[in-house]
């Protein structure tokens, strides 16, 4: 008997004030998102970390329509997937859900088996091109965008309209891509675990090459070192991340050379947003606080973090782990591994996973971005995030001047913020996951990405995950690390982790990558072998233990912990005594 | 039949009661010393290094009781079971036919028989009542049948000739055990239909011993040697005592695939005061070392390949490493049978690297992923 939990409660009807069905109207393939509705407890819905602030009227539009119904659906079509459709999305509040698509006819599933059995070999056989089309494609069309003047057009309706198609398409390129490459590589990993291998290695065997987010963390750790070379150690000891720029512009002299080698960093590196896919968040460029923030933190580590030394260690553990599998295998299952290795080599799915964050989730959103703040100053708005309250046919009316934003619009923005704030305080409160839970789920996505393996799944069905002390998750990068807590509702926080602490979270995106660099461990309640965060704690040697389901919820900040990568295994040693300095911070991102 | 006592013993060929492993002719052996003697039979025929010993005939069980009056007493017990009786019923007559066996003597003539055999096996082992393991080897199809197995006695280390007319005597015994019988009234055999021989070998003196199987004995994967090992002789592993070291070899190239050496608790040693093969405790020094060396699993391995190839079928086999073994020399099997395991589909290791069909079999099949 499948576990329901109801969702009555957040299929209320009500939703952002103002807000209409038709604001959702946009193409889909299977299902459309929406406000949790009556009947949704058939599905399985899981709280998806990548939001953990919540999501702002547009952000919300944008992603769901564009990411999940437009971007999964179309791939699972198009692969296909023979039992799923992709993924649909549902918002509690300003909380998103996602949901897997089943498909139940079982001659459909045949005939999208046999589909498969054509288009799998036929991607692989040519993923370097088909992946590489897809990624210029894109920066063609972000070159476009860097060389338009936003403020010299005169019509903001057709470059926001432009923008936006950025925006599907890239989800369009993103999960057409990435639903073939977990394929094979999850087939390759039940393949590899069916021989005998032991599941915590297959991980390593694809692990170790350079990516463009590594790269960006290698320039930023460079100005650390450079910083602290030419003396600038004492402005970032004395100044908080956001006073810094400031404080190094007053200081001038090399405080003023190393902020032009900075924003040098910048130009090539900074165009990433703070956050997976959310246009209501800024970019480096447009908010330095972070960067610099985490300069501040490389700086108060005497040991230097030597990046080099991390990818040879990487490496050299990566043919370890090959060859230890291999020397347990037969022949004939020694060319099985072999060419599946090379398959997955060729096509690896752990280095795009975070390679094409560059390309795509931390930036296609900008040029939307750009044009909302762009109306919002001509719009006089009290800030220039004003225009992300709006939904994206509300938006379209004030460029084109159907609509003045001043009056209705404007009040409503208003209540719309305050709408935000009251869920971002209840994020952690939101049940993890709704609807008819299953043992098991059948999209990659949900397996790879979420972590949702029948584990993790029990986990968070836990009425008493508050009160325990011990949990077990993925191991995902090996080792043992004990140090005080600091859980993290989003990377907002990423400043109150100090050199020593164990990050503890829902899951981490690639602009948390610089915070593996000082923490001594890592928990998420989400994301498998595969994800962010296992992939940076073994590159960067932090113990590191994924989809443990519901970590968020049974450690409290300033709890001490022991995180055993190695086992998979969390525990609470001691409980922090007071629970002051818990309490949810102002959205950074959200501030005008 | 012929009762005329033979002159010239060393031969064997020319009294039906009594066959020796390397003096008989494979084609019959299993026809006269059962299923267990005939297979060692074929194996030395082939090559394979086995035990020497003799078997007491088919023909030389149902000689006994026919003359000694036996076969009528079973039949009475047997008839008066019924088609269908309880459980109880079938162990009280279980207890009384063994008991008759029990008591009942071996005739003279093959009591002379049996003697000069075993001393013959004396001679051969330089030895004075060389112990030897005296087991039960059964007849008919059903013999090789899974349901059988263990289910006949075998006596390890028994020595002198009177201990090993007990044995025998319990061996012919064990033909009617409450396993047995319950099994042939289901079945509907009549027990003259499988007749049973007992075989007399010489105890290997063993360093280590143990099981190998051809195939995995689980999943059925038919690239792999599967070997199970422990200290001393081999009941405590075949009986399930003992936790054994595990290992596994690519039959391709005889790689050692991996090698677990278990915590081993119980051993099967000899009891030089009781004259038998006891399960003891492991002594702590043994407990946890590693059984075999590379050119033992290799030597293992390869009896194993080549009894494959002799049958034509995976085969389970038991093999004893002598203590008196050097490197390089063959070991020694002293049983071998049949395996019936095959890989299903599901299970059968992938020939080829098919990613659709991995992302089939794997992650679009309503079921978790193998090590998530």
């Amino acid at each position: 008997m499948a576990n329901v939990v109801p969702v009555d409660e957040f299929a209320t009807g009500e939703w952002y004030p103002g807000f209409k069905p038709e604001h959702f109207e946009s193409p889909y393939i299977v299902d459309a998102a929406s406000p949790f509705k009556p009947g949704d407890e058939q599905g399985f819905w899981f709280l998806d970390f990548h939001w953990s602030r919540g999501l702002t009227p547009l952000a919300a539009t944008l992603w769901s329509s564009d990411g999940y119904c437009w971007g999964t659906q179309h791939a699972a079509e198009a692969l296909p997937l023979p039992p799923g459709r992709g993924i649909t999305a549902r918002f509690a509040g300003t909380h998103l859900y996602g949901c897997a698509l089943p498909e139940t006819d079982p001659r459909e599933i045949g005939a999208r088996a046999n589909r498969i059995g054509t288009n799998l070999p036929h991607f692989l056989a040519n993923y370097r091109s088909i992946w590489e089309a897809g990624r210029d494609e894109l920066e063609a069309t972000w070159q476009y965008f860097r060389g338009v003047d936003f403020t010299g057009t005169p019509d903001l309706t057709e470059l926001l309209t432009q923008g936006r198609r950025y925006h599907k398409r890239s989800m369009e390129i993103h999960f057409g891509v990435m639903y073939p490459m977990l394929a094979n590589f999850l087939g390759f990993y039940g393949a590899c675990a069916d021989m005998g291998i032991n599941p915590a290695e297959i991980g390593k065997f694809l692990q170790g090459e350079d990516t463009k987010i590594m790269e960006t963390d290698r320039e930023l750790y460079r100005l650390a070192l450079k910083a602290r070379q030419v003396g600038l150690e004492p402005v970032f000891e004395e100044n908080e991340p956001l006073a810094l720029r400031e404080a190094l512009g007053r200081h001038g002299g090399a405080a003023s050379v190393w902020l032009t080698e900075f924003d040098d960093f910048l130009q090539v590196y900074g165009w990433r947003a703070e956050a997976t896919c959310d246009v209501g968040v800024p970019s480096w460029i447009e908010d330095n606080t972070i960067p610099l923030g985490l300069v501040k933190t490389f700086l108060k580590r005497d040991d230097a973090h030597d990046f080099e030394a991390a990818a040879r260690n990487a490496l050299a553990e990566r043919d370890e782990a090959i060859d230890n599998a291999r020397s347990g295998l037969t022949r004939e299952e020694q060319a099985v591994f072999d060419a599946g290795l090379a398959s997955n080599q060729a096509a690896n799915f752990p280095w795009w996973q975070d390679d094409h964050n560059y390309y795509i989730d931390l930036k296609v959103m900008l040029p939307l971005r750009w044009g909302c703040q762009e109306l919002a100053r001509r719009e006089n708005a009290d800030n220039k995030d004003d225009m992300l309250y709006l939904f994206w046919p509300e938006l379209q009316d004030v460029a084109s001047g159907r609509r003045p934003y001043a009056g209705e619009l404007k009040s409503l923005v208003a209540e719309r913020r305050q709408y935000f704030d009251h869920w971002f305080a209840k994020r952690g409160e939101m049940p993890k996951v709704l609807g008819t839970i299953p043992e098991a789920v059948e999209d990659p996505v949900l397996i790879e990405i979420f972590g949702l393996n029948p584990s993790a799944i029990k986990a968070v069905q836990n009425p008493d995950a508050a009160k325990q002390t011990v949990m077990s998750g993925v191991a995902a990068a090996k080792g043992t690390a004990r140090g005080i807590a600091r859980v993290l509702q989003s990377s907002d926080e990423l400043h109150r982790l100090e050199p020593g602490s164990i990050l503890v979270c829902e899951s981490t995106s690639p602009n948390w990558t610089p915070a593996f660099g000082k923490i001594a461990g890592a928990v998420c309640d989400g994301g498998g072998m595969l994800s962010h965060a296992a992939i940076v704690g073994r590159e960067y040697g932090v113990p590191t233990v994924t989809a443990v389901g519901v970590a968020t919820l049974s450690i409290s900040d300033g709890d001490e912990i022991e995180v055993d990568g190695t086992t998979g295994t969390v525990t609470i040693l001691t409980k922090a005594t007071t629970t002051a300095d818990t309490a949810a911070e102002t959205p950074a991102g959200v501030a005008g | 039949m012929d009762p005329a006592p033979t002159t010239t013993p060393t031969t064997g060929h020319s009294c039906d009661a009594v066959v020796w492993i390397d003096e008989v002719d494979p084609q019959r052996a299993i026809a006269a010393g059962g299923s267990k003697m005939g297979r060692l039979a074929e194996l030395l025929a082939s090559g394979v290094e086995v035990p020497q010993g003799f078997a007491v005939t088919v023909d030389a069980y149902a000689r006994h009781c026919r003359e000694s009056g036996l076969d009528e007493r079973i039949d009475a017990v047997i008839g008066r079971l019924g088609s269908s009786p309880s459980e109880a019923e079938v162990e009280a007559a279980s207890a009384e036919i063994r008991a008759m066996f029990t008591a009942t003597p071996v005739g003279e003539h093959l009591t002379a028989r049996l003697t000069e055999a075993y001393e013959e096996l004396c001679l051969r082992a330089v030895d004075v009542n060389v112990p030897v393991a005296v087991r039960s080897s059964a007849t008919g199809e059903d013999a090789a049948d899974a349901s059988f197995a263990g289910i006949f006695d075998t006596y390890l280390g028994v020595s002198g000739i009177e201990r090993v007319l007990d044995a025998v005597r319990n061996c012919w015994g064990s033909l009617f055990t409450a396993r047995a019988l319950a099994y042939r009234l289901r079945k509907g055999i009549s027990h003259h239909a499988m007749p049973i021989a007992v075989g007399v070998i010489e105890l290997i003196h063993a360093r280590a011993s143990g099981v190998a199987f051809s195939v995995h004995p689980v999943t059925g994967k038919a690239d792999r040697i599967v070997v199970e090992t422990s200290w001393g002789w081999g009941e405590a592993i075949v009986q399930g005592l003992v936790d054994p070291d595990h290992v596994e070899i690519g039959k391709a190239d005889g790689r050692v695939l991996k090698y677990d050496v278990a915590h081993k608790r119980v051993v099967s040693a000899f009891d030089f005061a009781v004259g038998a093969v006891t399960e003891i405790d492991m002594p702590a020094k043994l407990a946890d070392r590693k059984v075999l060396d590379d050119e033992q699993v290799g030597a293992i391995a390869s009896a194993v390949r080549a009894i494959e190839e002799h049958y034509g079928h995976p085969v389970d086999v038991e093999w004893v490493i002598s203590r008196h073994r050097r490197a390089g020399d063959p070991v020694c099997i002293v049983q071998t049978r049949p395996v019936t395991v095959t890989a299903s589909p599901e299970e059968a290791a992938p020939a080829a690297y098919d990613p659709v069909a991995l992302a089939q079999k794997y992650l679009f099949s309503g079921k978790p992923i193998p090590g998530r």
